[in-house]
């Protein structure tokens, strides 16, 4: 038994500094968590292998957060029931399990059905763990700094690590990766579920009502999170037509900014409405920043996204405390905020997919309208045009309803020198085109996401006036 | 919606620890990094980064070196393009994309529900008009004008499509161009 702020309750028997359970328990939650986001930069190379659309694509992502949503608060009861050593052994056993299926699916269907189970075990294993780590690192609000900070270090560099196996492996390697990870990780499980079925159970207290404000909170920002790391990835490497290793490197800067703030995030002194308020503002900035790049840059990616990961630092760990602080039991509503944090990705993603994808469309063909334009205007003869003209319509049919990669249609340059440099600075314009296309397709999504995210000032805000929803 | 009792943002800021950063500082802060954030890419141009619109084609098109054979065969096509797309209300740049090939001209009709019937005319008008335009710059040869109306009329539509593209291949005929368009024209 130990006390911890307001809540005196008897914990599972899990000792601090039991061998490398924390350890274990942490890895567990990053790991699973990653899982919402890995796969966001193999989805290009994931859609043109299963030959389907970006709308269908999407559910690799929509499929696993849904179903983390939903079993999460089960999953947490069944932890509490079971006992939380025993359930977050079985949901790694499952979860990795899935994740071989993911890792080796010929077709989308039975990528998307493993995708549901991976989740299924997921949310067992992240919901029962946060009932382990109390105990195992001594303290309540410990175990919620860690719980939330894994959770989020996973989902923000998931991104990173997905497309580096992307580009230096295939898509299947993020999953199968995640098979020993997920095996390694459940063995210290193995002895704390054996001592847990040696000991009376813990009397179940009945959970408490969840904290609506701070959950709706964290459900809006994660809808506009999702948007940051699922637009920034798809524009890095759908619209700018970089290599998933270039994009992933990218959008490290996110969590760097994020992991980097965190530590500092806990020392600030301020109140805990006042850190959620401050982090949703800049995380609003940070993606009305990327709605609103002035050309296509990489770099003026960086401040924006360093805005977004601080305010993600501020916002995430500030609700997530909120959220939890002197409830009981700490899986019942850490699976409260797993759901609210999910069915807000899965709300962001269904919002903003058929909006950023009828954008898209609309804008390539405007680019591939001022393209043409470039072309035909430009100081060429007849006959270089013409070759021109032909070789990149072959492109475009290439690439479908994508935005083409035209340099091909370029090459070889022609030999007289003056002619080089004419279509040179012609192939310049009309990559312009297709960049700036490109760009501004994404600038609605990006501000409807930090409206999304502003709007979660709404449920900080009432919480302070005292009007607990 | 106080998570830590000792650390509530209703009572005065405590100043514990290392960072006694207030509530409102901190808000004061992260708005004004979003706010300076949004300024500066809004005023390097953020808001108007989108694709170069496209000309209308209803538009006049000013010809440029009536001498030089290959420019006036250029403007020639971007005419005949001026004047079909506008008779079919899209940019020139749509239709010269849609003409590239059989299967992008049928696609292009059916997404515009336009007939084969509609298409050919919009491109015997964009032909007429281009020979117009040439006309009025002094691109064409005393008397062409009128035979190659009649031309444009009179040719089977995949004729008329090459002539736009190819405009080049009559037009350096010179001299000539009266008498021996009559070889062009069917029977």
């Amino acid at each position: 038994m130990i006390e911890d702020g307001r809540v005196e309750r008897r914990l599972w028997p899990v000792r601090a500094g039991d061998g490398a359970l924390p350890a274990a328990v942490i890895g567990t939650v990053a790991l699973v968590l990653a899982d919402s986001s890995i796969v966001v930069l193999a989805l290009p190379e994931i859609y043109r292998e299963l030959d389907v659309s970006v709308a269908t694509v999407v559910w690799v992502l929509i499929s696993f957060n849904l179903v983390l949503a939903l079993a999460a608060v089960p999953s947490a009861r069944l932890a509490a029931s079971r006992g939380p050593a025993l359930v977050t052994f079985a949901g790694l056993i499952v979860f990795a399990a899935a994740s071989l299926a993911c890792g080796l699916a010929p077709t989308i269907e039975v990528l998307l059905l493993a995708r549901c189970l991976q989740a299924a075990g997921g949310a067992a294993a992240v919901c029962a763990s946060l009932e382990l780590l109390p105990a195992a690192v001594g303290s309540e609000r410990r175990a919620v700094a860690a719980w939330a900070a894994a959770g989020a270090a996973g989902a923000a560099l998931g991104p990173g690590v997905g497309g580096l196996l992307t580009e230096f492996i295939s898509w299947q390697s993020i999953f199968l990766v995640q098979v020993p990870a997920s095996a390694l990780l459940a063995v210290p499980l193995v002895a704390a579920a054996r001592r847990e079925a040696e000991v009376e159970r813990p009397a179940r207290e009945p959970a408490g009502r969840p904290h609506l404000a701070a959950n709706m909170a964290l459900g809006l920002i994660s809808a506009g999170l999702a948007a940051a790391l699922f637009l920034v990835v798809l524009l890095l490497i759908e619209g700018w037509r970089l290599s998933p290793a270039v994009a992933a490197a990218a959008v490290t800067v996110m969590p760097v900014a994020a992991l980097a703030t965190a530590p500092l995030a806990r020392r600030i002194a301020a109140g805990v409405e006042a850190r959620a308020a401050a982090g949703v503002i800049l995380l609003t900035g940070g993606l009305a920043g990327l709605g609103l790049l002035p050309k296509a840059s990489v770099v003026l990616t960086f401040p924006p996204q360093i805005l977004v990961g601080i305010g993600l630092a501020l916002t995430l760990s500030a609700l997530t405390e909120a959220a939890l602080a002197g409830r009981s039991s700490q899986a019942i509503h850490g699976g409260f905020t797993i759901a609210a944090r999910h069915a807000g990705v899965v709300a962001g993603l269904l919002v903003l997919t058929p909006l950023f994808t009828a954008d898209l469309d609309t804008q390539r063909r405007d680019a591939e309208e001022a393209g043409t334009a470039a072309l035909l205007d430009a100081p060429l003869s007849a006959g270089a045009k013409l070759d021109l003209a032909g070789r990149i319509g072959d492109r475009i049919r290439e690439e479908e309803d994508r935005v083409p990669v035209l340099g091909p249609a370029f090459e070889p340059l022609p030999d007289d020198p003056a002619e080089r440099d004419q279509v040179t600075a012609l192939r310049a314009t009309i990559e312009d085109e297709l960049d700036r296309a490109a760009t501004h397709a994404f600038s609605r999504s990006f501000l409807l996401a930090a409206a999304f995210a502003l709007a979660a000032l709404i449920p900080i805000g009432l919480a302070r006036r005292r009007l607990e929803l | 919606m106080s998570a830590d009792p000792g650390r509530t943002s209703h009572g005065p800021e405590s100043g514990r620890g290392p960072w006694s950063v207030s509530g409102a500082r901190l808000l004061i802060a992260a708005t004004a990094a979003s706010l300076a954030l949004v300024a500066v890419y809004l005023a390097a141009g953020g808001g108007a980064y989108e694709p170069t619109p496209v000309r209308d084609p209803c538009l006049p098109r000013e010809w440029r070196s009536p001498d030089d054979l290959d420019q006036v065969a250029q403007q020639f096509t971007l005419s005949a393009l001026d004047g079909a797309a506008c008779e079919l209300d899209v940019s020139r740049e749509r239709l010269a994309l849609a003409l590239s090939t059989e299967e992008s001209r049928a696609a292009f009709a059916a997404e515009h529900d336009i007939s084969e019937d509609e298409l050919e005319a919009a491109i015997r008008a964009g032909l007429e008009r281009a020979i117009d335009d040439a006309d009025a710059a002094g691109a064409l040869p005393p008397f062409a004008a009128t035979p190659l109306r009649e031309l444009a009329r009179q040719l089977p539509v995949e004729e008329a499509i090459r002539l736009i593209y190819g405009a080049g291949d009559v037009l350096a005929l010179g001299a000539g161009l009266p008498e021996r368009l009559g070889d062009l024209l069917p029977g």
